[in-house]
């Protein structure tokens, strides 16, 4: 297990230096912040802007720039955002919180609905509900998430009035975006479940749950769901990264306060030390959730531990 | 399962009952605005956002304040003098002015404030090329300042309404440092900040011991909203009482007006959309094929069918209110036939082809360009548009000269003044003039610019205005209003033409 975690914790470095130093290279290329910065000010001269480059920092070669960004790193000092000087630290401080409970809340709303209906879909297989379940997930797959996004809004915010459009307050201002995301994943997801259950159902121990007169319910959802779970987990895993990227779109419709919306503004803003920071972010948060599906494996499955 | 059954239904029925008061009403005395954009510091010489304005003018005095009908008025001077020479500013400060921290205000904070601008501090910020004028500044008794200038400037006192000339609190700076100021400014306005979350929110306060007649609100809270259809979904849904510009794009306009709760304020504002043209390559390197392309455009047409009256025509690329503006230059016809007869003197065939730069982001501008394009198609012109980011299309394309034949340009001139315009426009290797260079022009723009007597100088400017029109430089379109949607709420609510937003006398019901 130690061995293990060693090599996980070495590709978990490698990643993170490979995704930052694409990242600081390519934020780079979109253009000089010191223009950004001084848009629409009077009379700009080249002086000028030298000198607020060197207030930046920028002056300095690329290389030099990337090894104090990585420094910093070591004592989890992200820089400062070039658009009013905050920490880079104290944005992400505020905005990782909410992307997690973002993240957390769409995986859960997709989980509550895609298990039942994958199991009804798989128990019912070719009848009504199979059909019916299937065209709702082939639907669910086919509409972009902005899309649905704008027609939550409109429906629940500004017709019915119920919901807050944007903004993260209290439990109803997670509901429209955390559905947002979880109905897409859930069409997914709801196919997967149906896939792993119908393999799962037709296995022997199955018949012999049955066989000693348990009830259906039981046997479903503790004999056989528990077995489906291992390619479930992993798919979870996968797309808890999709997820990551997908809420950047989401967190804008519904300005949510999250590492997506953070990011955003800072390539519109040419902030490079807070879009640095975002990604070195993101790319851990990956490489962990990955790591945990890895170690969830064991603790799923038996014979995995042992092995 | 029964058990799980009950428990759910009990904790749908409290969803149920908590979401009717999740629309809550909005409290008296308090309202909010929804912003576009975090300037990211509130200290006024880091930054050259419209944006920061919309708060921070309520946080934050000038000597002198600028109205919404744009005139000039004492705000912590009471009175000034200029010299002959222009060289010299003398204002009286106003007495009995405090910061919101309680320090008084006073000379010495007028000198501070100015020497930080000029200053190191200043270096690291984009304000202080604004001011590089000001040489000195004296103070010749508590209640009496003298700014000695290098050359005189005609648009100084316009430049001391707003942005960096700003006064602030020297004893707090000094103790807090200006890392903290920049979240926690503090000024002598009528509200003082309470709060900032970095990208998220602002809160004001009213101030009570503000200098002039007492805000009628109490709390005012500023949210930052990007996307204009999120803005427009919260004042809708009765959370925002206010969108201000440019977050009500045209296009959303009949949702607005359909609503019996919201309604639309606008008002004249400084900015202007042209179509400037490459004049060194390429057809339109050629004037008589510059001025047919003009001709070729009904842009009243535009006007009427695109921007829903909220734009006027121009006849050169500056507002109605611009000092220099000449209302008797009329803009080149339109004129199909007359286009026709230029391009057949040029010499260009029917199926040349240029290509429009525009703002991708810019719907509204995009419908605009897409009726020029099919203008010019009537005098034979394939136009292709070609939409950039907006950072990109500002930043990289135009000043390294990369552009199209033509290329989308809008301005603001938050000076009001035609030279702030003009210089940058048309000067030899200025930044918005990648192509242009031109001796005559550039000796006119540099004429001005030491004039102190104001008639002499506005004649020069409307020489300027004239020789561009003759050389059709660009396409003039339109002045767009200043787009504010409010909920009908507020009161007392006068649109600003600079986002400069002074809520002192506004009241929410």
């Amino acid at each position: 297990m130690a061995g293990f975690l060693i090599k996980r914790f070495l590709q978990a470095i490698f990643v993170v230096l490979c995704v930052t130093l694409l990242v600081a290279y390519a934020i780079r290329l979109t253009g000089d912040p010191a223009l950004m910065l001084s848009q629409g000010a009077g009379s700009v001269t080249e002086a000028d802007l030298a000198r607020i480059r060197t207030g930046l920092g920028l002056d300095r070669p690329f290389y030099v720039q990337y090894l104090d960004f990585l420094l910093g790193l070591f004592t989890l000092d992200f820089g400062r955002s070039f658009l009013g000087g905050t920490p880079v630290r104290e944005l992400i401080g505020r905005a990782l919180p909410a992307t997690l409970a973002l993240a957390f809340a769409s995986l859960l709303v997709s989980i509550v609905i895609s298990i039942p209906l994958g199991i009804a879909s798989a128990t019912k297989r070719g009848r009504w509900p199979d059909q019916i379940i299937r065209v709702l997930s082939l639907i669910g797959l086919s509409f972009p998430n902005f899309w649905l996004a704008i027609m939550l809004v409109l429906v629940f915010s500004i017709t019915l009035q119920w919901l807050p459009p944007s903004g993260m307050e209290g439990w109803q201002s997670f509901l429209m975006p955390a559905l947002t995301m979880g109905i897409i994943l859930t069409a997914t997801n709801v196919r997967l479940v149906r896939t792993a259950m119908l393999e799962t159902l037709q296995q022997q121990y199955v018949t012999v749950a049955r066989a000693k007169g348990l009830s259906e319910t039981i046997v479903l959802y503790k004999h056989a769901l528990r077995n489906c779970a291992i390619p479930l987990i992993t798919y979870l895993g996968i797309q808890f990264g999709g997820l990551l990227g997908g809420i950047v779109v989401v967190e804008r419709v519904f300005n949510w306060p999250g590492l997506g919306t953070l990011a955003f503004q800072a390539v519109a803003d040419r902030d490079y030390p807070v879009l640095q920071g975002v990604i070195v972010v993101l790319s851990l948060l990956i490489v962990v959730v990955n790591l945990i599906v890895d170690i969830a494996y064991g603790l799923v499955d038996p014979r995995i531990r042992t092995e | 399962m029964t058990r799980w059954n009950r428990a759910l239904r009990g904790a749908l029925l409290t969803s149920a009952l908590a979401l009717v008061s999740a629309a809550q009403a909005q409290t008296a005395n308090t309202l909010t605005i929804s912003s576009p954009q975090d300037p990211g510091s509130w200290d006024p010489i880091d930054t050259f956002l419209v944006n920061w304005s919309a708060v921070a003018n309520n946080v934050f005095d000038g000597l002198v304040a600028r109205t919404p009908d744009l005139k000039i008025i004492p705000a912590l001077a009471t009175e000034w003098t200029i010299s002959d020479d222009g060289l010299t500013y003398r204002f009286t400060l106003r007495e009995g002015v405090t910061f919101h921290n309680g320090e008084p205000f006073n000379a010495d904070a007028v000198k501070f404030s100015f020497e930080r601008l000029l200053g190191e501090e200043g270096d690291k910020g984009p304000q202080k090329s604004n001011y590089n004028v000001i040489q000195s500044v004296n103070v010749i008794d508590p209640k009496t300042v003298e700014l000695k200038l290098s050359r005189p400037d005609p648009v100084l006192l316009t430049k001391l309404t707003g942005y960096g000339a700003m006064i602030v609190p020297p004893a707090y700076i000094a103790e807090k440092g200006d890392d903290y100021f920049n979240t926690h400014p503090v000024g002598t306005g009528p509200f003082s900040m309470t709060s900032y979350t970095a990208r998220d929110a602002v809160q004001l306060k009213a101030y009570e011991g503000f200098w002039g007649d007492k805000p009628k609100l109490e709390n005012v809270t500023f949210r930052f909203i990007t996307e204009p259809s999120t803005a427009l979904a919260e004042l809708q849904s009765g959370r925002v009482d206010m969108v201000i510009p440019p977050s009500v794009p045209i296009g959303s306009l009949p949702t607005i007006e359909a609503d019996p709760k919201l309604g639309i304020v606008s008002t004249a504002g400084a900015t202007v959309y042209s179509l400037r043209f490459n004049t060194r390559d390429g057809i339109t390197a050629d004037p008589k094929v510059r001025k047919a392309l003009v001709m070729a455009v009904d842009r009243a047409t535009i006007n009427e069918a695109i921007l829903a009256g909220q734009a006027k025509p121009i006849a050169s690329f500056q507002s109605e209110q611009t000092f220099g503006n000449d209302p008797s230059l009329e803009a080149i016809p339109f004129d199909t036939a007359g286009a026709q007869k230029l391009l057949d003197e040029a010499g260009v065939k029917p199926g040349a082809t240029l290509q429009i730069d525009v703002r991708g982001n810019d719907s509204t501008f995009n419908e605009v360009a897409q009726a020029v394009a099919s203008y010019l198609s009537t005098i034979g012109i394939t136009a292709t548009i070609k939409p950039y980011e907006t950072n990109v299309l500002l930043n990289d394309i135009i000043p390294a000269g990369r552009t199209g034949a033509m290329w989308q340009q809008t301005w603001g001139a938050w000076t009001f003044d035609y030279d702030n315009t003009a210089y940058l426009m048309y000067h030899k290797g200025e930044r918005w003039n990648p192509y242009g260079n031109d001796p005559k022009l550039d000796a006119l723009l540099e004429s001005q610019r030491g004039m102190t007597n104001r008639e002499e100088r506005e004649k020069v400017l409307h020489e300027i205005a004239r020789y561009v029109a003759d050389q059709a430089l660009e396409m003039p379109l339109y002045n767009l209003n200043q787009i504010y949607a409010i909920n009908k709420r507020v009161k007392n609510f006068i649109a600003p033409p600079d986002s400069r937003l002074r809520l002192t006398d506004v009241t929410v019901e």
